[in-house]
């Protein structure tokens, strides 16, 4: 394995010691004071925390964390963010052949390509004047904030690889998603919660598979793997005590293993050994914070309309805006939220309306709230999918695309008000105009805004050293505040 | 059980003190100590400097080679002057190091490389000495190096040690005392297969004085069957094994007697070259044996996809891709993922060595997307759905199928035998018995077959508007004549003879006027559904319910990639079956009484039926198409009574069982049984095989890995070009066997140094260069080269033999040794990579869980076999789709199987294997990170399998004998989990918590309740709940011990 010796749990492992010197393991009986001090519950982020590896960071850093909202299917540019009139014009007409000759087709190979025009209207808003189109109402409230890319464009065609693509900048299993990056790099702000939180919901229809590898932590340690909160039972795995043990018995359990491993430790002197006392402490604290985290009765009842929250905890995706919001207070580092509804082959016109209904108002909502709580200027919220959708019809709907795709971000050093990208007129290619973003470049660019250089947040693995980026990647500079 | 002679060591530690001292002298004496510096070695000191700071542009690979200069070759290195040997300051590599310029520093600054002053200072001498270059050490051909000499030869078990120690008397450094022998033994147990010793076997062992007490232990673990499963799990990781095709939906595949020929293949200590040769070509030999066929499952374990919208060229891309980076990962210890784009650029290998590695697999029959589409047609699978398996697949016939089988039927013997001895062991028992059977013999008067057909049923469309016309004919045979209706719907009434029914028959039969078939449409098929309902008067009904349903005849119905057996819910029936009489028997849930003249009327769906009929019986039996009166039911029925043989009871007795209602809970327990044995499907099971083809995928060389780039060149299968070549006669286009031959090839310098490299990690924890994916350039140099070289020279000469292996290792002396962290050695060899202890190693994510299975005593020791559901949080598949998946956690004992056997989902792996560091199997791995996380405590402390082991373990606890205090069931705990005696400290800490686990148990009595129902086994009822609560507790402790799931 590229961390024989891992000098950060090392380290922290002789800190641990010290500590549990203090605490007095052994003695028995003794609770483990800072553990259960309740302050350690409250809202404000664990001022302890994982330090990162990354030290110092290579830049100031604009963003403290990362809020990604993905749109899992892959949303139409052409009824989002990317306003096409000669597309309508075409509508139904052959497409050029001189675009799409020798170009990567899904569902569409070997059929004849005819365009589709956007069946939606598009207005400018906010003083900056984005073009939106109306299956965004409350995103078009908020247009001033964001900063619309115009000009994404993948290397995968289909769902699987292309979230993997997405998420770890390789179709190779194995890698490191973003989330386990920045992680790693910047540690976490929280020792109560994982550092890296993901959770998925999906719509009525439009619904893809999304495979726990995307937010996997490849070759970095396990420990910096995204971590699942489920919508239904625990909010984690195995976060809730077993039937018959009520937080008390869970507590003095803990101190029992604990005691013991401390005697085991003082007789074969194993860091590894303080580590794993150390994740016991951890996984009591998840135990306690997560109910904490997932009880919304402090909400106010304007907060839950202002995202669209019909019941709270329900597991939509309203909910998990708000729940990201909360992560986000208590020092998580990256939290993504998959939406799976957007894989409109077929019934576009029925099924992106609800897909766009779904997530409209709380994506809006979040960075509304955000803002309000002052924490949008060091949060980073990106919303969008793994890529587009064809300019081409497909039936009643629309391919997947990978030469163009439209995402916002907001917040976290990014200028607000900004459209950054250019498509041609049919919203086909990315032009080459010095602007388009791939995403190896939006990697670059959320780890520039987060105070790292992707060419330096490095691990050796199998002989040579991977990053996020690979061998490519570079810092969109003009999104950049 | 007290373990009080634990610590004895395994040798007289008399002789170990003396030996130390000994060795100290020796030390003294040696020339290591005069201040010489140690000898430079290219490929252990400089090639790695080189590597990791210059070879990116000054190494193999052309396209990015600056200044045309490269270092890795002397002649080119020598010839720009880069190095002039004997004269480090007039080379410029070392001028570039020490320059203050930007422009002329190497490394350059904008790679962020540095070359440290100590490193530097090697180079310097390293040039001053000559500068001599060695071939990269594991690409040079494997000699057997002579062993060392040792100061202190008493050490030593053998030529391990020898090298061993030879390092660690050059760096002044004593190795540690033996491990004691509880430790010891739990050690070589959980190393060699998985599972701890019994305390028993510690006991004999500690007592055990023969000098050869060690060596008998080892050969009893190697002779063990759960050796294979143990070496099974590293190798499953390298070829990626797992159920299910990984990519978007996630389908199930049927592979699992790729698994069982793996563990039975190290069972039986199959040589290495022959499992290889299996794998990679079993189907080339000749004449090739079944489990040969089922080796080559390897060839199918890449990710497969049936997603819409996938392009099959770049599917077969990934998939060839993916071949090439398991082979050469597994083989060859060689990383060549980056030379699908581009060539190596620390290593010789070439982007086309990638790509012609690939073309080995072209004759591999596969699908880029296993499903036909509009846009992406694949004629062969025309009509496939989402439930389809991923073919090609062989049926095989399975081991533990089979006994599964024999034991269920068995079962189902021992309990018709027990029932009936209960049942006629009172006077309305016999009686009832005695009625039913004169009730056959009569009804067999009229009906010798067993099946009563009402030769005058009334019969009509229940969808009125049917085209078509219905005629009874003289036999209670029904015709049906005229335009075929679009979803027919027959309704058949028939009129029943007073007594039990217990089956219904559905016969399907050929007629003239259909051409001889019994449908009435040339090609194609139908799908039958039928429903039934017994009327006893005008205005009451009872529906009948079936549990099983079986047919002469069909065609498959998959569901989530597997076959369904049962016929209930759809009986598919293809026009290519139809020219021949067929049936299908419904057996009913549970046997109904019924008067004479009660109509049955029997709903039918189904298109286009020619002809058919519908009988009843009172005979039902295990299996549905036996039922009604065979000739060894009528034999047993005739029989005198007190003549019968045992199987003659048995066959009455069943038939008993199964068509009344006798004892319903009997019926229950013989319906889930004949569920189980169905299931067994007589030991045949569906895998993943290769079949070649001769349509072969041609491979070119894709442009930086570009799948739509034609441009580049078609490529013969080939070797790597700078290894040894196969040597094949002829000139014929070399094959896959010829492949698989070749990596196994005396002359291949990578295959065994890869292989005992691999194996040495499962045994210390490192490998001896501990990068075992990667022995290139980029890897790490051995600590031991000369001991990795014997070891790959004795697999070799040995016939591949793992065993002998693995006996060598466990044997040496630097095995036994105990693992116990030595402080001082801390900044000597902080990594112990010298070896002078044991390294400490948690176990693997499957140990884990075995470990406290076995401790608690509920582990299910079976060999082989489907994949099992241990519990799992619920709706953790709900991301999966195509088609949406359930998890049912397995119902039976079949939950307690090992984790090797845990069903291994590539998107959604169990949480409990995944948060314990194991791969999902999507892609090669051969090195397991072992991480401590909070997840892993979360799982131990309250994943259901864990809490009910430890429910289980506190019950064996309060069960065993003779112990009278909580201090001694305490100790028998530690004892139990940890083979060694408790420590005082231990003991009453534990008996401490235990007592307020008892008053808040005893207080909370409900909460108890709760707590001992965590799983599906049942608690105990005669242990007090309290007190079982709490020793409940007290396991989950021990069972959530560093230690428990450590080995020392």
């Amino acid at each position: 394995m590229s961390f024989p010796f891992d000098e950060q749990s090392f380290q922290q492992s002789i800190n641990r010691r010290s500590f549990l010197t203090r605490s007095a393991y052994g003695l028995g009986g003794l609770a483990l004071t800072s553990l259960f001090n309740p302050k350690r519950l409250a809202a404000a982020p664990d001022p302890r925390g994982i330090p990162g590896a990354i030290q110092p960071l290579h830049f100031p850093p604009k963003a403290k964390r990362v809020i990604h909202l993905c749109m899992a299917g892959g949303p139409s540019h052409l009824e989002s963010f990317d306003w096409k009139p000669k597309l309508k014009e075409l509508d139904n007409q052959p497409f050029p052949a001189s675009m799409t000759n020798g170009q990567q087709l899904a569902q569409l190979q070997n059929t004849p390509l005819k365009a589709r025009g956007p069946f939606v209207t598009f207005a400018k808003y906010g003083q900056s004047g984005q073009e939106i189109s109306n299956l965004f109402p409350h995103i078009a409230g908020i247009a001033d904030d964001l900063c619309i890319v115009r000009s994404m464009h993948t290397e995968q065609i289909n769902h699987d690889p292309a979230h993997a693509f997405m998420n770890s900048g390789s179709i190779i299993k194995g890698r490191p998603s973003m989330g386990s990056w920045l992680f790693y790099g910047l540690g976490a702000e929280t020792e109560n919660l994982p550092g890296f939180v993901v959770f998925t919901t999906q719509g009525k229809a439009g619904q893809q598979p999304v495979s726990s590898r995307q937010w996997s932590a490849g070759y970095l340690p396990g420990k910096y793997q995204g971590i699942q909160f489920q919508s239904k039972g625990d909010a984690v795995h195995y976060v809730g005590n077993p039937e018959g043990v009520c937080q008390s018995t869970q507590r003095q359990v803990i101190e029992e293993i604990n005691r013991l491993n401390g005697l085991l430790a003082d007789e074969k002197l194993d860091p590894e050994i303080q580590t794993r006392i150390a994740q016991y402490e951890m996984a009591f604290r998840m135990q306690t914070s997560v109910p904490e985290l997932s009880d919304f009765s402090s909400e106010p009842k304007s907060t839950l309309e202002h995202y669209g929250i019909k019941r709270p905890g329900d597991g939509s995706f309203a909910s998990n805006c708000l729940m990201a919001r909360r992560l986000a207070e208590r020092g998580v580092r990256f939290i993504q939220l998959y939406h799976r509804a957007w894989d409109h082959h077929g019934d576009i016109e029925k099924n992106m309306p609800e897909a766009a209904r779904d997530v409209d108002q709380a994506s809006a909502a979040l960075v509304q709230d955000l803002k309000q709580r002052g924490m949008l200027d060091d949060t980073l919220v990106i919303w969008g999918g793994e890529f587009g959708r064809t300019p081409m019809g497909q039936g009643s709907g629309r391919d997947h695309h990978i030469k163009a795709f439209s995402i916002w971000m907001a917040g976290g050093g990014v200028k607000p008000g900004t459209t950054w990208g250019n498509t041609d007129e049919l919203g086909y290619s990315y032009l080459e105009d010095g602007q388009d973003v791939d995403v190896h470049d939006l990697h670059a660019t959320m780890l520039k805004l987060c105070g790292i250089d992707h060419k330096q947040l490095t691990v050796r693995y199998q002989g040579r050293d991977f990053r996020l980026t690979d061998v490519h990647g570079r810092v969109i500079e003009g999104i950049c505040a | 059980m007290i373990l009080t002679r634990c610590f004895t060591p395994a040798r007289p530690s008399l002789t170990w003190r003396h030996t130390r001292i000994l060795m100290g002298l020796l030390a003294l004496a040696s020339p290591a100590l005069a201040g010489e510096s140690p000898a430079i070695h290219f490929n252990r000191d400089i090639r790695p400097i080189l590597a990791e700071n210059c070879f990116r542009c000054h190494g193999p690979e052309l396209k990015n080679r600056k200044a045309k200069l490269r270092l890795d070759v002397r002649e080119v290195a020598v010839e720009k002057a880069a190095i002039v040997p004997g004269q480090p300051e007039a080379s410029e590599l070392i001028q570039r190091l020490d320059s203050p310029d930007p422009e002329e520093h190497m490394p350059p600054p904008a790679s962020h490389k540095t070359v440290t002053p100590a490193q530097k200072d090697l180079l310097r001498r390293w040039i001053a000495a000559g500068a001599v270059y060695e071939p990269h050490w594991s690409y040079a051909p494997v000699q057997r190096p002579t062993l060392p000499p040792v100061a202190n030869p008493k050490w030593t078990q053998g030529a391990i040690d020898a090298f061993i120690l030879a390092r660690l008397e050059e760096a002044k450094i004593t190795p540690s005392a033996p491990a004691d022998r509880c430790t010891l033994l739990r050690r070589l147990a959980l190393d060699l297969t998985g599972l701890p010793p019994t305390p028993a076997e510690v006991e004999q062992f500690v007592k055990d004085r023969s000098p050869k007490a060690y060596a008998k232990q080892v050969e009893r673990l190697l002779a063990s069957p759960h050796y294979g499963e143990r070496m099974a799990v590293p190798w499953l990781d390298a070829v990626r094994f797992a159920d299910t095709v990984g990519y978007h939906g996630d389908q199930n595949q049927n592979v699992f007697p790729y698994r069982d020929y793996v563990i039975a293949s190290f069972n039986r200590n199959q040589p290495f070259d022959q499992f290889t040769i299996e794998q990679i070509a079993g189907d080339l030999l000749p004449n090739p044996t079944e489990e040969q066929k089922i080796a080559t499952g390897f060839n199918r374990l890449n990710m497969m996809t049936r997603e819409g919208g996938a392009q099959p060229k770049e599917y077969l891309a990934k998939y060839a891709a993916d071949r090439v980076r398991t082979v050469s990962t597994t083989w060859l210890g060689s990383t060549m993922a980056c030379a699908e784009c581009h060539d190596h650029k620390y290593d010789p290998f070439t982007q086309r060595d990638f790509y012609s590695l690939a073309a080995f697999f072209g004759d591999v029959k596969q699908w880029g997307v296993y499903q036909d589409y509009g846009y992406t047609p694949n004629p062969e699978l025309a009509g496939w759905s989402n439930d389809h398996p991923f073919p090609p697949e062989l049926f095989v016939t399975n081991q533990y199928l089979l006994r599964r089988e024999a034991q269920l039927n068995a079962e189902v013997g021992q309990l018709v035998e027990a029932e009936m001895a209960a049942a006629t062991a009172t006077a309305p028992g016999r009686e009832s018995f005695q009625s039913w059977q004169s009730e056959i013999r009569n009804f067999l008067k009229t009906s010798p077959d067993g099946w009563h057909v009402d030769l005058q049923p009334t019969v009509k469309f229940a969808n009125s508007n049917s085209p078509a016309t219905l005629t009874v004919q003289p036999d209670g045979r029904i015709l049906c004549a005229g335009k075929i209706g679009k979803a027919d719907k027959f309704q058949v009434s028939v009129a029943l003879e007073a007594g039990w029914i217990s089956a219904v028959r559905l016969e399907l039969l050929p007629h003239p006027d259909h051409n001889h078939s019994s449908l009435r449409r040339e090609t194609g098929g139908t799908e039958i559904r039928l429903g039934a309902e017994v009327k006893p008067a005008p205005g009451r009904t009872t529906k009948l319910q079936f549990y099983h349903a079986e047919a002469t005849s069909k065609r498959p119905i998959y569901e989530n990639g597997y076959e369904l057996l049962d016929v209930r819910r759809t009986w598919k029936l293809g026009t290519e079956s139809a020219t021949n009489r067929q049936s299908a028997v419904y057996l009913l849930d549970p046997p109904l009484a019924v008067a004479a003249g009660d109509i049955l009327e029997v709903n039918i769906e189904a298109d286009a039926l020619g002809c058919f009929r519908v009988a009843t019986s009172p005979l039902a039996t295990s299996s549905a198409l036996g039922s009604g009166a065979t000739p060894e039911f009528i034999q047993a029925l005739e029989c005198v009574p007190g003549r019968r043989t045992r199987n003659q009871k048995q066959t009455l007795a069943s038939a008993w069982l199964h068509s009344t209602t006798q004892s319903l809970s009997t019926f229950a327990q013989l319906k889930a049984l004949n569920h189980e044995i169905l299931e067994c499907r007589h030991g045949i099971t569906p895998t993943l095989v290769t079949v070649a083809t001769t349509n072969r995928q041609l491979t070119r060389v894709l442009p930086r890995g570009n799948w739509q780039d034609e441009s580049g060149a078609i490529v013969a299968p080939a070797v790597p070009h700078f290894l040894p070549q196969p040597q094949v006669a002829g000139s014929n286009q070399l094959s896959r066997l010829d492949l698989a031959r070749w990596l196994v090839s005396r002359e291949n310098p990578l295959t065994a140094r890869a292989f005992v490299n691999r194996l040495w990690k499962q045994f210390f924890g490192n490998g001896l260069s501990n990068q075992p994916e990667e022995l290139g350039a980029q890897g790490e140099p051995p600590t031991h080269p000369e001991l990795l070289d014997w070891l790959a020279a004795e697999f070799m000469d040995s016939g591949w033999d793992i065993k002998h292996i693995v006996r060598l290792i466990v044997a040496s002396a630097a095995y036994q040794q105990d693992a116990t962290i030595r402080p001082e050695l801390r900044d000597l060899d902080p990594n112990n990579r010298l070896l002078a202890r044991q390294n400490p190693r948690r176990l693997e994510a499957e140990f884990v869980r075995d470990n406290a299975l076995w401790i608690a005593g509920l582990l299910d020791p079976e060999i082989g076999g489907p994949s099992a559901f241990p519990y799992q949080p619920a709706d953790y598949y709900a991301n999966i789709q195509f088609p949406n998946r359930d998890y049912l956690a397995s119902p039976d004992a079949r939950q307690y199987r090992r984790g090797v056997y845990s069903h291994w989902q590539r998107t959604f792996l169990h949480p409990m294997l995944a948060n314990f560091d194991a791969p999902a199997r999507e892609e090669c791995s051969v090195d397991r990170p072992v991480s401590i996380t909070p997840q892993q405590a979360l799982t131990l402390l309250n994943d259901p399998s864990f809490v009910e082991a430890a429910r289980a373990f506190a019950e064996k606890l309060l069960r065993a004998p003779k112990v009278k205090s909580d201090a001694a069931r305490v100790n028998l705990a530690m004892e139990t989990a940890l083979l060694r005696p408790a420590r005082k400290a231990e003991t009453a800490s534990l008996v401490q918590f235990l007592d307020g686990q008892r008053k808040y148990y005893a207080a909370n009595e409900a909460e108890a309740q709760k707590l001992l129902h965590v799983g599906r086994s049942a608690p105990a009822t005669v242990l007090p709940p309290a007190e079982y609560a709490a020793w409940t507790s007290l396991a989950r402790v021990v069972l959530n011990l560093h230690e428990t799931i450590t080995r020392y």
